[in-house]
């Protein structure tokens, strides 16, 4: 089965290997992820914060585009796309005047109906429906997550009805239940990490990485997970900054969830480029006999 | 805002509640101070503002400590003050509407290098429809140097550039940096909105 796919800026550069990762595992649950053509950037956070036509328009494009696939789900597998994506089309839906002069200037038209889906949305179906279970047949005995959920899974700044508590969300422990994993249960997992502020106020987000860090490591976790690139890529690149700063001696590697279902279903580590983690990924499953 | 009693006046406050309510679309007349933002803002206690002390400057109509004021400029936008607040206002969609506001009355903006990664990052997407992190690093951090330089902050620069490098180095040792420019073909249409976007 096919379905809609838009990886975003980050997986086609700095976390190409989420973009490797998701193709693989996808395509071991039955499901082709077919990339839209010629999207472009969602303008993430810069756009919102300087311009409210762009914010909505820039993702409204790519709904034009996933639109002309035909496709009738697409999935995004950064929070700051999702959540840019998805605030577009409900944006639109409300507001026919603004969708007309942004369709004025698109070829592939906007239309409305496009199932717009988180990679964590998609992958919690194929738990119900027993998929996963199937096809993950490896338990990751051992391995103790802290589930990483960041802001914008389960926070929007408009109504969208989310399918998990916004403050205490489960969906990535049920995913990590079904692999085995014994996911710890912490403080910090819907807290901010600073996304871009770890280039433009740094100070701010080291800080705001240490509250993070330090209750992972409090709460007996031996890794932390995400589905977000850019959290990902901030808790993992900048840690050993924090560590360092805020007195925290232990690292825990950054895993991508889509890196603990190819584990499971029995994918090569190194396919899956587990190895280009900034904080080593590759020794916990070594020590653990996972690999 | 440092008065112990605070200063109403319907006319003079009107006019800013209106006009940040109709640009943010939040129904900022219905705080009621309860805080619930305050307690969660991760940024609030660094900014030296809280959401609901921001609300009450508009409600208060005072425009320059409304959009000159350190909240603005850290929000992070994660969308906790709007998650909890018991009458659905979003206090992220009022910072951005506040910066918005400011650069339009050219105000400077109180943490130049956020304004330049945002600028930065709107730039890099505007010329290929996609942001390369390299094009946009690259423009961000000549904009920052050259304006610290011009301040005499040669530390700064310093700091910043082995910072980069640092980062950099690990990244290309661990294959996470990526060189290519990613451009769409059909960027005439991301031109066209940026266009549009302008002149609305």
């Amino acid at each position: 089965m096919e379905i809609a796919y838009y990886p975003g800026c980050s997986l086609h550069a700095s976390s190409q290997l989420y973009d490797i990762q998701c193709k693989l595992v996808f395509r071991n649950l039955g499901m082709e992820l077919k990339e839209i053509e010629d999207w472009n950037c969602c303008g993430a956070t810069a756009a919102s914060k300087t311009d409210d036509f762009l914010a909505i328009a820039l993702p409204a494009r790519n709904l034009g585009l996933a639109a002309a696939t035909g496709l009738p789900e697409i999935i995004i597998p950064c929070s700051s796309c999702y959540s840019r994506t998805l605030i577009s089309q409900k944006t639109l839906a409300a507001d026919p005047a603004l969708k007309d002069a942004i369709n004025a200037e698109l070829g592939h038209k906007i239309e409305g109906s496009i199932k717009v889906s988180s990679i964590l949305e998609a992958l919690l179906a194929k738990v119900k429906s027993g998929e996963l279970a199937k096809q993950a047949v490896k338990k990751l005995e051992g391995l103790k997550p802290a589930c990483y959920y960041g802001c914008l899974l389960t926070r929007f700044p408009i109504d969208v009805a989310v399918p998990d508590d916004v403050e205490n969300p489960q969906g990535m422990e049920t995913v990590c239940e079904a692999l085995g994993a014994e996911p710890v249960d912490w403080n910090y997992k819907t807290d901010c990490c600073g996304a871009s502020s770890s280039i433009s106020d740094a100070e701010q987000s080291l800080l705001l990485m240490s509250r993070i860090l330090r209750d992972a490591v409090d709460r007996g976790a031996n890794c932390i997970v995400a589905t977000c690139p850019l959290c990902q890529f901030n808790v993992d690149a900048y840690q050993d900054q924090v560590g360092k700063r805020y007195g925290i001696k232990k690292r825990l590697p950054v895993y991508f969830i889509t890196e603990l279902i190819g584990l499971s279903m029995g994918i090569d580590p190194l396919e899956m480029q587990v190895d280009r983690h900034i904080v080593d990924a590759m020794g916990l499953l070594k020590e653990l006999k996972l690999i | 805002m440092s008065s112990s009693v605070l200063q109403y006046e319907a006319a003079v406050s009107q006019p800013l509640v209106e006009e940040v309510m109709k640009r943010s679309g939040q129904n900022l007349v219905a705080c009621y101070q309860c805080r619930r933002c305050a307690a969660g803002c991760p940024v609030g206690e660094e900014a030296g503002v809280t959401p609901d002390q921001l609300i009450r400057m508009i409600l208060l109509g005072d425009r320059e400590a409304a959009v000159n004021n350190l909240l603005v400029w850290k929000c992070v936008a994660c969308y906790t003050c709007g998650t909890r607040c018991p009458n659905n206002i979003q206090t992220a969609r009022i910072t951005e509407t506040l910066k918005q506001m400011g650069k339009k009355a050219h105000a400077a903006p109180l943490l130049p290098r956020v304004a330049d990664f945002h600028s930065s990052f709107m730039a890099a997407t505007g010329h290929f429809g996609r942001f390369n992190e390299i094009e946009g690093m690259a423009i961000y951090e000549t904009k920052t140097a050259v304006k610290e330089l011009l301040k005499g902050k040669l530390k700064a620069v310093i700091d910043e550039v082995i910072g980069q490098l640092k980062l950099g180095a690990e990244m290309t040792k661990k294959k996470r940096m990526h060189v290519g420019l990613d451009r769409i073909k059909n960027r005439s249409e991301i031109k066209a909105l940026y266009k549009k976007a302008k002149n609305r």
